[in-house]
Parts: C-alpha cells; structure tokens; sequence
C-alpha cells in the first residue's frame, strides 16, 4: 500500500543517522564536482531533498557543500534539473543563514527565478524582497541577450507584489505598466513556430506558422488573449497570458486614483526612452499616463474576454477556462469601475448584456457572482435598477445548485462580503435567506463556520422566529434536499408515462410509501413546497411540518443529514445571543412559547434532540434572566407545560431548567404583578408534580427520575414558600416525608446511596432555612441590586453556599465568619 | 556569485499611499500533495500485525509567502507545521464529504497503475481557515482527492477560485504521472524535480495561470525532466 510504503520511506529520511548523511553528502559533492553530472547526480539530489524535506526540525548541511549548492545553481554547465533540485533543497532549508546568493548582476532569466525564489524565502531579513523587486525590474527595463525571456521572471514580480507591494518606486511602477500595455494589447496573432530544441527564437525558421484561433476554432478576429489558441505560442503570446494572470494583482495595488496622477517622475518617463515592443498602434491614448493607458488597455483586453467566452470551445478544459476568465474579466472591470468612473456606463451596459446572455447557463452560474458584485458596487453611481439581477442571483441559484459545494462556498463569501446588504428588511437578500440555509444544510461540514459569520447578519426582530424554526428542521431540510436531488435526477416521470407506483403516489387517497412517493403526493407536496421554499414566509405556520418531518424521519441515519443536524446546536447557541441582544420583551415571550411548543416537534433522531434540548434549556434561563416577567406574562402555558410528567420523561433538561427559573424569578421583586395567587398556583402545581414523581404505591416500582429533577423541585418549592409564607408549613412537611422515601426499598433499588444522600440533604438543609423566613425570604429572593454582586452572580454556587452558611448558622458552627 | 555579496543596493522605496500596503491582493500562498491517512489496514492485509492506521503526512509542499517573524528555524517548524496543519484539514473535509455522499473512503490504488482516473468525479472542495488558524490571515484552500492523495492550494481569498480548481486539477492529473502516484512503492518521495518542474511551469512563484490546453501542454513539453531520464 503506498501510504504504508511512504510512511516507511518518511521514516527513514527523518531518522538518518549524522554521520550517514555526511558520507552522502560526500558523495553528492563529488558528484556534482565530477566531469558529468548526469542522472546519478539528480538522483542523490532528490534523497537529499526528501532527507531535508522530511523533517519539521533544521537539518544542517556541511557549510562548504551548500555553498557548493549555490555554486551549482549559478554555474551554467550544470543541466537545469540539477540547478532546479540545488534550488529545492536551498528553499526548502530556508530560511537558511549560510546563504550568499544575490540576485544582483543576474542575467539569465532562468536562473533570476530560481535565485529568486530562494530568496523570497528567507524573510526578508536583509531586504532580500526589495532587491529582488529592484533586479526584476531592472532586467525587465533592459534589453534581453538572445535566448532570455521576461517570462521566467514576470511571476517573480508578481510574488514580490503579493509579499510587498511597497518594494517599487513609482517610476518602476510606470515601467512596468508600459510594459503590461505592450503584453497585453499588442501580442501577435500569429502562432509561433516549433522549437527543436529549448530556448526562444533560437533558431527561427522560415516556415508561415499561420494565424492563432478561437476557442472554437475559428481564425482569431481581433489582438490575442489568453482564450486565443495556437499549436505554438510566440515568446510576446506567452507574456500577454503572464500579464492578463497578474493583471487584476497589478491594478489593485498600483492601478489607484491616488497614485495615478501624472508626476515629475511619470512625465520624464512618458517622454523618456522605454521602447515598446510592438508599437503597431498610434493611437491618442498614448498620450495617456501610463497607468491610466494601462486601464484603458486592461478594459479592453476584459472586453474582448467576454466576448470570446461567448464561443463554444471545442475542449473541454479551454471551456473551463472561458469561465474562469468572465470572472477575472468581470472582477478586473469592477476594479477599473472603482478607479475610474469613467468607465462605469460602458461597462455597465456591456456587463448587462452578459447578464441576461448567460443567467439562463448554470454551467455560468459562479460567473454570476462577480457580476452581481459589479452591479451592486457601481448601479447606484449609474442609477440603473439591477434588482432583477440580484434576484435572480438569490431565488434561482441557491435552489437549484445548492448541491455544488464550490458555488456554495463562493455564495455564502459573496453573502458575507456584502453583509450590509442584509441589514435592509425589505432587501431581496434579506427575503431570500431561506433559501441561504439550503447551502447549508447540504454542505454543512465546510460551510458552518462561514454560517457562524452570516448569521448575525440575517437575524433581527422580522426574521427570528423564522430562522429559529429555519434552525430546528435544518436536517429536515436536508433530508427534503435530498429527496428532491433524487427526484430531479431520475428519468423524468413527467415526459414519460407514470409508473404504477408514481401513480399511486399521486391518489391523495394512499399514503406515500417512501419519500420520493411523497414527494409527489397531494398531501405532502406543500408541506415540501414550504420546507424548500426560496423566500421568507412569516406568516405561514411551521406547524404543517409536523406530520413531513415524521416522514423524513426515514432519512435521519442518512450521514448527510447527520453532519447536518451536528451542526444544529452550534447554530441554535448562537441565535440566542445574537437576538438576546436585540429582543424585546414581546419577541422574548414568543420564543420561550416556541422553545416549549418545538420542544415536542423536533426531527426524530436521538443525539440531535438531546443535543437541542440541552442549548434550548440553557437559552431559556437566559431569556427568563433578560426578561424575568415573562413568568408572569405567560403563567398558563408555563402552568401547563409543567403539569405534565411527561415532560420529565423526555425532557428532562427543559423541565429542570424551567423549574428552576420559575424558582429563581418568580418574585415580587422582579414583576410588580406577582401577587401571592400567581404563586400559590404554581406551587401548587410543582408540588403535584414532586407529589407524583415521589409518590411511594405498593407493588409497583418508581420510575427512575434524576434525582437533581427532585432537588430541583424541592428547592423551587422552598423558595415560592419563603415569598408566600402561608405555604411553609406545607413545604416542610412534605420535605420532612423525603426521608421515608429515601429509605423506602422500592426507593434504594432505584437510586444509588449517593443520589439518595443528595435527596436527603437537600430537604434537610431546606427545612433547616425554612425554620427561619426572613432568612430564607434574603437567601432566595435577594433584592436586585443585590443579585448582581459576585455572591449572587454566580446562579449554581450561590444557592448551595447560602444553604451551608444557614446549616452552620443553625447547627451554631462557632468561628463563621460571613465572606 | 560571491562578487554580489553585500552589494544589495540601498532600497528605493517610493512615497507610500496608504492603501496600497494594505491592499488584499491575490496569490497562491502554498502548495500541498499528501496522503489521507485513512482507516486501519484491514486484518487480512499483509505486514506487521496490528499497524496503526497511517496518519496524513506531506509528501510534497511548496510555499510561496514569505515566513513571518522570528528566529530561522522557529520560521521554518512554522511554516512545516501551516502546511501538515492544511493537510489533516482536507483529510477531515475529505472524509466528512465523502460520508455525506455515502461513499466509503476508497484508499485501495486501481488494479492497474496506468488506469486513468477520473479527476471530475474525484471528492474535492473549498474551505476557509479563519485568521490565525493555521495562518496569520485568512486563506481560503481549494483541495482535490485522489484515491489515497490530497492535493491542495492555499490561496488568498479573493483569489480566482474557478482557475484555482482547474489549476489544481492539472496539477493533480501531470503529477499523478510523474510522480508515479499511482505505481507500488513510494517512488514519489524520491521525484520532487518532477515536482518543482512542473509547478515551475503551471504555477512560476505561485501565480495562477489562464492556460488554455494547448498552452499548458506546451508548457509541460518544456519541462527539463525528460532530459536527463
């Protein structure tokens, strides 16, 4: 097996013992300073760069042999796939000290790029990107010695731009620029001829090598462009693809308004002596400062791309490169837009024009995006109404490509890129973020951390309550998404006669049997409409979702719509805070009423439910913190929610955390309309609950509550009973009956001794501050102000910290000292 | 080449616009072949009895940025650790993927090394690495999935990501070859010339290229390996 064999091989490069590699090393020197260094050299140089490579931690050479590595690269006897592995192995034990390469006084191309990239890897600890920068651009300005091409070196000035764009002088900047012109608008149209062997225009020949074409073939109608085909491309072709490939680099860090204004420097550079290449045109817009004649090159190059991506390519890959070239085209023209707003009309008209020529085209789809971002940076400067474009964008693509992962990632960059856009309610954007989740919801894995970005962005008062629904049928959506990709990718049942089954399928009178049956089915048709809807629909009621998501429940295994529902509580976590932030008291209500209602209509799958379960209880103690009269506000459904045992039973988390807030917050001193009858009922309904959960019944067995369920109702019992102490004689008597109960048999089989120890203390350390009111009344309803100091603040210590220090207070524990 | 010791010539640094600094510009930051790791050996596999399952491990990188601060071998065990750290990130998104599509991590090399492998169908992907993680800014990685390799190009964000698949998709499919990726043994290890050869002519000093076919097949014709085998 390769990984096995490779594991091995790793292996023994990293371990290789000092002396070992010093005998190899020999022998490579020798070799290298042998007559011929021919296939045994490249052979030990490639060891040796594994033996260097291997390893994360410095591998030190014998001092003489690397600078016989630099002697190699820089002699020209060597073949160039030694130089190119010496230069491997020096980059790769970069940043390396011993290095005495400089690229000053290089002449060959070749070998400038190869230095070069050793010495852009050294960190530019002593301006080794600048000199760099300054010997590119030196050459570049230069004439070239036969055989040499700029090609080798026009990437080098591209990855000095990206390190440091800083490191050319303005004068530079403007050399190059009349240079780029020349590449890019006056390269030949006529193929170059085949080479015997390496090196340009060694040996030209006298043979017509013809005009290049189109990607479809045709003779090329106007100047070349990387979409322009040849069998052979000329030495000024292969420069023209290098500058259009730096092009939008080059304009955007030296294109700007503010260096663009023709200085001293600029016009002595004008009148000066830079030859151009191909000088075929004379045209007033030589006049032009170099960079401005660079931009109006640039948009015509952009131009003529666009409409070369309009023929039909005869290779598969020269079609891939058509669209990735109407991207560079569309984003470089954005670019000369921003520079220049003179240009933006032009554009703008043109850009339209390729908007409605290749909407239609999903092969176009990720084009669409750029151009989107066009419209949207410069329809207002042209007044123009671009809203169909954008809403194409936002309604069509995410539903019917949601399933290729690039468009996707790309999508949700463009969504957060653009993020004010979804701070207006009525935007197309904002409307359209259900159809934002199915990216989502199918890519999950790769997209949530770009979501955990967006989300803010889409949440506010008018979408919450959507988005939290969004949120909790996410792996419905899934799931759905899933039924309607298989759908649509068979044969499709409405060209051809329906089967049996399908026909089944649609007779409203016969329930679906699989998920592509429903998926047809009257019933459930527009309940998937709903699931898959592509815009916001506030009004419409999630609840019709109850009886699809049952059905869906046949796909909760399926891994898609499990790394989907992982996802969930993340998501979940985050909406909380996000709208605690903006949420006012109504919205408040309405979620903690949906926290319980969805509480009972969640996908079916175990790990997904106790995982929601777990964010919705911890969130429902943060919403009853933000707006504690909430219990008040919605006592009945509250009341109701907890008369139920079953909600013990299945949501054990919800219940306890519930419990606990109503005992936390249901006090005078939050809510003015707390009255002691809004205590009373719900003590009494807590206390039929513990009632019943603790109730002892000969013959039958308890069922197995967690035992903090108890203690948790206990204390919140306790607690209603300190603000409406009528109820204290109630309380503790019943307190007083939890030590039968611990120590009822049926009781010890359940519960282990350290649970019932737990039960038992808790009653008594309850009892024990009930004896005492006013103590009490302090200890669990402290005024607000002071709820909010450190001994209060901390909701999980306080309690049973009080409890100790009444315990002490009444056992008489002498030496307490109040912290 | 001595001679140009210490003869660096002084910086000429134009007046700065303050936003040209600080402009986002597009790049390929790195590039990255690796293997997936994958599952256990199954038990009847030949070899020693109870082996580890095989972890992801680099077999060939190249980067382009410039390292970042401090002392040389501290710049470099940060750079090696970027790029084993980008590797386990398309192992994890490749087997997340993979699971999603219900298909099992195939790692077994076809019967045949000279079957031609589909490089549409193979499992590949974007993702982001936030800022700091594993990188000082943020990189978008656009990955690909061979059999048991992972191909990878760490680029900017706003980087061409269209040609930076299509890129890598070359990439991929010359390198399977020259490499010999797909042949027993692991005979790639001991061919970084083909390596550095090839990206030297598809990606010069990690600048994406808009190759048509035509161009990159006279590229990779230039390539000086076959001369010397």
């Amino acid at each position: 097996m390769f990984t096995a064999a490779a594991e091995g091989l790793l292996k023994q490069a990293r371990e290789i013992p000092e002396e070992e590699l010093g005998r190899f090393v020999s022998h490579v020197a020798a070799l290298l300073q042998g007559r011929d260094a021919g296939a045994e050299a490249v052979d030990c140089l490639q060891r040796l760069h594994l033996v260097v490579a291997a390893t994360k931690y410095p591998r030190t050479l014998d001092g003489k042999f690397v600078e016989l590595l630099q002697t190699v690269l820089c002699s020209p006897k060597y073949p160039e796939q030694v130089q190119v592995l010496c230069a491997a192995i020096l980059r790769e034990m970069s940043p390396c000290n011993e290095l005495i390469l400089s690229c000053d006084d290089v002449q060959d191309t070749k070998l400038l790029s190869l230095i070069s990239s050793i010495l852009l890897a050294q960190g530019d600890k002593k301006a080794e990107v600048s000199a760099v920068a300054q010997r590119v651009v030196k050459v570049l300005e230069g004439r070239l010695p036969e055989g040499q091409s700029f090609r080798h070196i026009l990437p080098v000035l591209s990855n000095v731009i990206s390190i440091s764009p800083v490191s050319l002088a303005e004068e530079q900047i403007n050399v190059v620029s009349k240079k780029m012109v020349d590449w890019l608008r006056y390269a030949s149209t006529q193929q170059g001829v085949p080479q015997p062997s390496g090196g340009f225009f060694s040996n030209p020949r006298a043979r017509q090598p013809g005009p290049v074409t189109e990607v479809d073939g045709a003779i090329a109608t106007d100047f070349f462009t990387v979409l322009s085909l040849a069998q052979h491309y000329t030495e000024d072709q292969w420069l023209n693809m290098q500058a259009f490939s730096m092009l939008r680099k080059w304009l955007l860090c030296y294109g700007g308004e503010g260096l663009s204004t023709p200085n001293s420097d600029d016009r002595s550079e004008m009148d000066g002596s830079v030859i151009s290449m191909v000088s075929t045109t004379s045209t007033s817009s030589h006049l032009l400062p170099p960079k401005e004649r660079l931009r109006e090159k640039a948009f015509e190059y952009c131009q003529r791309l666009i409409e070369q991506s309009n023929r039909r390519a005869l290779k598969k890959a020269d079609g891939e490169l058509q669209k990735a070239c109407l991207i560079e085209a569309v984003t470089i023209l954005d670019i000369i837009c921003k520079q220049d707003s003179s240009y933006v009309y032009r554009t703008l008209s043109s850009l339209k024009i390729l908007h409605s020529r290749i909407s239609g085209d999903v092969a176009f789809a990720r084009a669409l995006l750029p151009l989107a971002q066009f419209f949207l940076n410069h329809s207002e400067t042209a007044a123009v109404d671009s809203d169909a474009v954008y809403k194409h964008l936002f309604t069509e693509i995410p539903a019917q490509l949601f399933h290729n992962p690039s468009l996707a990632f790309e999508f949700i960059q463009f969504c957060k890129d653009n993020s004010q856009l979804f701070t207006d309610t009525s935007s197309i954007f904002r409307q359209s973020f259900p159809n934002l989740f199915k990216f989502l919801a199918w890519n999950s894995p790769s997209l949530i951390s770009e979501f955990v970005d967006l989300l803010p962005f889409l949440l506010d008062a008018g979408t919450a309550i959507e988005i939290f629904h969004l949120l909790l049928d996410l792996p419905c959506l899934t799931a759905a998404l899933d039924i309607q990709l298989s759908t649509s990718c068979m044969p499709s049942a409405r060209s051809t006669s329906l089967s049996a089954s399908e026909k089944a399928a649609c007779d409203p009178a016969v329930k679906p049997a699989t998920c592509l049956e429903a998926f047809r089915h009257p019933l459930y048709k527009s309940m998937f409409q709903y699931l898959l809807r592509v815009e916001a629909a506030p009004e419409d009621s999630p609840e019709r979702l109850i009886p699809l998501r049952q059905l869906l429940g046949s796909l909760a295994s399926s891994p898609r719509v499990v790394q989907c529902a992982e996802t969930v509580p993340v998501l979940l976590e985050l909406f909380f805070s996000v709208v605690a932030e903006f949420a006012d008291k109504p919205l408040i209500n309405q979620l903690v009423l949906l926290v319980l209602q969805r509480s009972d209509q969640l996908y079916e799958t175990s790990a997904f439910k106790d995982d929601v379960y777990r964010v919705l209880s911890s969130q429902l103690l943060t919403l009853c913190k933000l707006h504690p009269a909430l219990l008040v506000e919605l006592s009945k459904e509250l009341l109701e929610f907890l008369a139920s045992v079953n909600n013990i039973r299945n949501k054990e988390a919800l219940f306890t955390h519930m419990v606990w807030a109503i005992g936390e917050y249901m006090s005078v001193s939050y809510d003015k309309r707390c009255t002691v009858e809004q205590i009373n009922r719900f003590f009494e309904a807590l206390e039929a609950t513990l009632f019943e959960i603790t109730q002892l019944r000969p013959l039958a067995s308890i069922p197995n509550y967690a035992p903090r369920v108890i203690t948790v109702l206990m204390t919140t019992l306790t607690k209603l009973a300190s603000r409406s102490q009528d109820l204290i004689p109630r309380v503790s008597l019943f307190l007083s009956k939890m030590r039968m109960f611990v120590q009822s048999p049926a009781v010890t089989s359940v519960y282990c001794e350290e649970d019932r120890e737990e039960i038992l203390n808790r009653a008594t350390e309850l009892m024990n501050l009930l004896k005492m009111p006013s103590v009490a009344q302090f200890v669990f309803t402290p005024p607000v102000d002071v709820a909010t100091t450190a001994f209060q603040r901390d909701a999980n210590e306080s309690l049973p910290f009080a409890l100790r220090i009444v315990s002490r207070l009444l056992e008489g524990g002498a030496g307490f000292m109040p912290g | 080449m001595a001679a140009g010791r210490g003869c660096l010539r002084p910086l000429r640094r134009a007046p700065r616009d303050g936003r040209r600094a600080g402009v986002a510009v597009a790049m390929v930051r790195a590039f990255v072949l690796h293997t997936l790791g994958g599952p256990a050996p199954p038990a009847a596999a030949p070899g020693p009895a109870a082996a580890p399952p095989p972890r992801c491990r680099v077999l060939y990188a190249r980067a382009y940025e410039a390292p970042g601060e401090g002392a040389p071998a501290r710049q470099r065990l940060r750079r090696k650790e970027q790029l084993l750290a980008v590797a386990r990130q398309v192992t994890s998104q490749c087997r997340l993927l993979q699971a999603a599509a219900g298909r099992a991590a195939s790692l077994a090399p076809p019967q045949l090394p000279d079957e031609p492998v589909s490089l549409q169908a193979a499992p590949g992907g974007l993702f982001r690495l936030r800022p700091g993680d594993p990188f000082s800014g943020p990189a978008t990685v656009v990955w690909l999935a061979v059999l048991a390799l992972g191909f990878a190009l760490v680029c900017e964000p706003h980087e061409n990501l269209l040609l930076a698949e299509s890129t890598l998709r070359r990439l991929a499919r010359r390198l399977l070859g020259a490499l010999r990726l797909l042949g027993p043994g692991a005979e790639a290890l001991l061919r970084a010339g083909h390596a550095e050869a090839l990206l030297d002519r598809l990606l010069p000093h990690g600048q994406l290229l808009f190759l048509g076919e035509a161009a990159a097949q006279a590229l990779e014709r230039e390539a000086p390996a076959k001369a010397l085998r």
